[in-house]
């Protein structure tokens, strides 16, 4: 799989298979990518939870076709005068599928109605300060990011 | 990842689950953990308060045990000490308000078995 650091120092890119262990490899690159560039420990946490949340998504959903091609994902980390940010991109050709016009996820009451599945996309909205979907090319792009008051 | 356990008495029985609850990380211990909280012991106190991540998977994993434990009259309950990580994920998708978490074993293991 392909695996490239553009010249930009703050952009950089990896293609999986989807699988459960090239998206524990994805989030190892992920992890490391974002504290070299300096973004704060619980924002990096975040962003690995969410990018486990979307790619075990494209797994279970996304059908054969999502096994076919690899998924591509690219993170972005923009500094600001008094932010920083940090964005994913997830790419794939899975399903169809958009995670910002699902509906709201409605806490049960009691451990008898609690339902055990569904719980990924309130963990990818927990973990995003934004989101945003489209589908292009026959594939599905999702971004989600986040952004840190610099010191 | 690992999955022990420990049985306290008659009516009480702890597990620790460490390492990653990922996809892999789940898939490894989820059929371990659905076995040992079937024991017929009155509380089951599970430990996650070592896991270094959290994710969907591994929650629907803890639901689906203390699912099982409730419907044969017993109580689940989770030890989470001061994991941030974890209790964010639990609180997000508002599993912390059906399956209670304890920062302490005491606390959990005396609830677990009122």
């Amino acid at each position: 799989m392909h695996n490239g650091i553009n010249t930009d120092k703050q952009v950089e890119t990896l293609a999986i298979a989807a699988s459960g262990e090239e998206i524990r490899r994805a989030s190892e690159w992920l992890t490391s990518a974002l504290r070299q560039r300096d973004v704060p420990d619980p924002q990096v946490e975040c962003l690995e939870l969410a990018l486990h949340e979307v790619l075990a998504n494209v797994l279970a959903h996304g059908g054969s076709a999502a096994r076919i091609e690899p998924i591509r994902i690219c993170i972005e980390v923009r500094e600001k005068a008094t932010t920083g940010e940090a964005r994913v991109k997830v790419r794939d050709a899975g399903i169809p599928f958009d995670p910002t016009g699902a509906p709201e996820h409605t806490p049960a009451k009691t451990l008898a109605e609690a339902p055990i599945g569904g719980l990924g996309l309130p963990l990818i909205r927990r973990c995003s300060d934004w989101m945003s979907y489209r589908r292009e090319g026959g594939r599905n792009h999702f971004v989600f990011g986040t952004r840190w008051p610099k010191l | 990842m690992s999955i022990s356990h420990t049985d306290i008495g008659d009516d009480l029985r702890k597990i620790v689950i460490s390492g990653r609850l990922d996809l892999t990380g789940t898939k490894s211990v989820a059929g371990e953990l659905e076995k040992l909280a079937a024991a017929p012991k009155k509380g089951v106190v599970v430990d996650v308060s070592s896991l270094k991540f959290l994710a969907s998977l591994g929650i629907r994993a803890l639901l689906k045990s203390a699912k099982a434990v409730e419907e044969r009259g017993g109580r689940m309950v989770l030890v989470v000490g001061t994991n941030s990580q974890v209790v964010m994920s639990l609180e997000a998708t508002g599993v912390s308000n059906v399956l209670p978490m304890f920062k302490s074993s005491g606390e959990a293991e005396r609830v677990a078995v009122a």
